[in-house]
Order: C-alpha cells, then sequence, then structure tokens
C-alpha cells in the first residue's frame, strides 16, 4: 500500500481503512490535547 | 517535591516520545509493509488499530478496579491516600471508555465491510457495548451525583462493572456467533500468519505505551486539581479565621 492509495476514498473498503485510522488518531490526540489543556490551566500546589 | 517536579516532566516526555516511536513504526508496518489480507484486503490493516485498542479496553477496567479496592480500603484509614487511589480510578475509566469507544467505531466500521451491516447483536459486540456503558455510567454518576458519596458509589459501581470484563473476553470462547474466533489461544489452528506479526505486535506495543502514558498523565491532572481544591479549602479556612481590626 501507498500513500496515495491509503488517502483513496474511492471505494468503501478504501474509506472505511482510512475513517478508523483517522478516528482512532483523532481520539486519542482529541483526548491527549484535552488533558493538556486542562493542565495548563488548573493551577500547580504553590508548595 | 521542586525537585521532583522537572524529573517527572522529563518522564512524562519521554514517555511521550517513546509512544509516538512505536507508534509510528507500528503504523509502517500496518500500512506499508505488511501484504494486504488474502481474504479481506485492505480493509483487514483495520485489525491493527482495532484489537490492540480492544485489549487495552479489557486492561485499563482492572486498573480502575484496583484503584476502586484501594479507595473503599482507605477511604476510612487514610484519607490522603483514597484521594490519590480515587484520582487513579476516575483517570483509568476515562482512558477505557477511550479504548472501548476506539474499540467499538473500528469494529463498526470493519463490519461494515466484511458483513455488510454496521452492527449485530452478537455475544462479543453486546458484552463490549455493555462494558463501555457501565464505565460511561461511572463516568456520570461522578460527574452528577450530589449526594456527597459519589466517590463511594462510582468505587462500587466500579466492581460490578469488572464483572463484565471477563465476560467480554469468554464470549467468543463460550458463544460462536458473528464476531471473528479468537486469534491467540483459540481453536486448534488459530493463529496469525508470520507476515503480520510484526505489525500486530509493534501496535500493540505502542497503544500500550500510550495507554501508559496518557493514564499517567490524566491521573497528574487529577491529582494537580484535588490539590488545587484542598489549597483553595485551606485559604477559605484561614481567612474565615481571621480576626476583623
Amino acid at each position: 500500500m501507498t500513500w496515495q492509495s491509503f488517502f483513496d476514498v474511492s471505494t468503501m473498503e478504501h474509506r472505511h481503512l482510512l475513517f478508523a485510522y483517522a478516528t482512532v488518531l483523532v481520539i486519542q490526540g482529541g483526548y491527549c490535547a484535552w488533558i493538556a489543556w486542562n493542565w495548563v490551566h488548573t493551577k500547580g500546589s504553590r508548595r | 517535591m521542586e525537585q521532583r517536579t522537572p524529573s517527572l516532566r522529563n518522564v512524562a516526555w519521554l514517555g511521550f516520545g517513546i509512544a509516538v516511536a512505536v507508534l509510528v513504526v507500528g503504523f509502517r508496518q500496518a500500512i506499508f509493509l505488511t501484504p494486504a489480507d488474502a481474504a479481506q484486503g485492505n480493509v483487514g490493516r483495520i485489525f491493527y488499530y482495532h484489537v490492540p485498542s480492544a485489549t487495552m479496553g479489557l486492561v485499563f477496567p482492572y486498573i480502575n478496579f484496583l484503584a476502586a479496592l484501594a479507595y473503599l480500603y482507605w477511604r476510612r484509614r487514610n484519607p490522603l491516600r483514597a484521594l490519590a487511589a480515587d484520582a487513579l480510578a476516575l483517570a483509568s475509566a476515562e482512558v477505557t471508555v477511550v479504548f472501548v469507544s476506539i474499540g467499538l467505531i473500528t469494529g463498526m466500521l470493519w463490519g461494515r465491510v466484511a458483513w455488510g451491516i454496521w452492527w449485530a447483536w452478537d455475544a462479543r459486540l453486546t458484552t463490549y457495548l455493555l462494558l463501555w456503558l457501565l464505565y460511561v455510567s461511572y463516568l456520570l454518576l461522578r460527574r452528577f451525583s450530589s449526594t456527597g458519596e459519589s466517590h463511594t458509589l462510582s468505587a462500587v459501581l466500579s466492581i460490578f462493572a469488572a464483572v463484565d470484563v471477563p465476560i467480554v473476553y469468554m464470549s467468543i470462547r463460550w458463544w460462536r456467533t458473528q464476531h471473528p474466533a479468537p486469534v491467540f489461544g483459540g481453536a486448534p489452528g488459530s493463529g496469525m500468519d508470520k507476515s503480520m506479526l510484526p505489525a500486530f505486535f509493534w501496535n500493540l506495543a505502542g497503544w500500550a505505551i500510550w495507554g501508559i502514558f496518557i493514564l499517567m498523565f490524566r491521573f497528574a491532572l487529577e491529582r494537580r486539581r484535588q490539590i488545587a481544591e484542598q489549597e483553595a479549602a485551606l485559604q477559605a479556612i484561614e481567612a474565615s479565621l481571621e480576626i476583623p481590626q
């Protein structure tokens, strides 16, 4: 498989493969970003 | 405490770097180096992300279960330790929901192509959906309960939720329905073609390291929030004790 065929959305088979990988990366990346955002906006201990 | 923070930060960055590096290798193996499955074609490559995520979705509930037990044990004996256990329970429940959600979505995307349907009320799929519902209800209980005992109630719920994990694992052994039979430890002759092993194990290792990293990051955030809450409460008490001039 190549990058070109990975991003090929002409068939359901290719579309669903791309959606599956994109979903995993978006959910995991989004969750990590949400934690990082909250980390920055939560005051650390002053002691 | 001030000396520990930079080294913990370095460990966190190291964990993040290792996880991303292993996942990049896993992605390359899964998409570019492993040949397409003879029976399924390219859609079979979903397997390399689906199975590791679904597996992690069966591991993190046990961390939640152990943390819930620790919370129940320490809640009267050592409240500060109980608070740390509670933070770990919350973090592991969230990570469970993330991995189980991915397992469900990638499974449905694969099923639509392989079976022609998005969903079947198959034993594995149904028990796995039940697992997702249990941990979502755990998080909702923590978020919206106003009884003052929500930590204790959620700890008890997590013990019941953990019972579903072995049922999910055994469902494809006990009942033969729509979901594919177990690849490892299944019937004689089960297993994986040698050409698929590197992609599978790189992704399994990558998502396991990522899972541990994200669990520790979420745990650290919850501890930070708890400590900030304690300091704010302490400040309010100190302010109320000040004698007006």
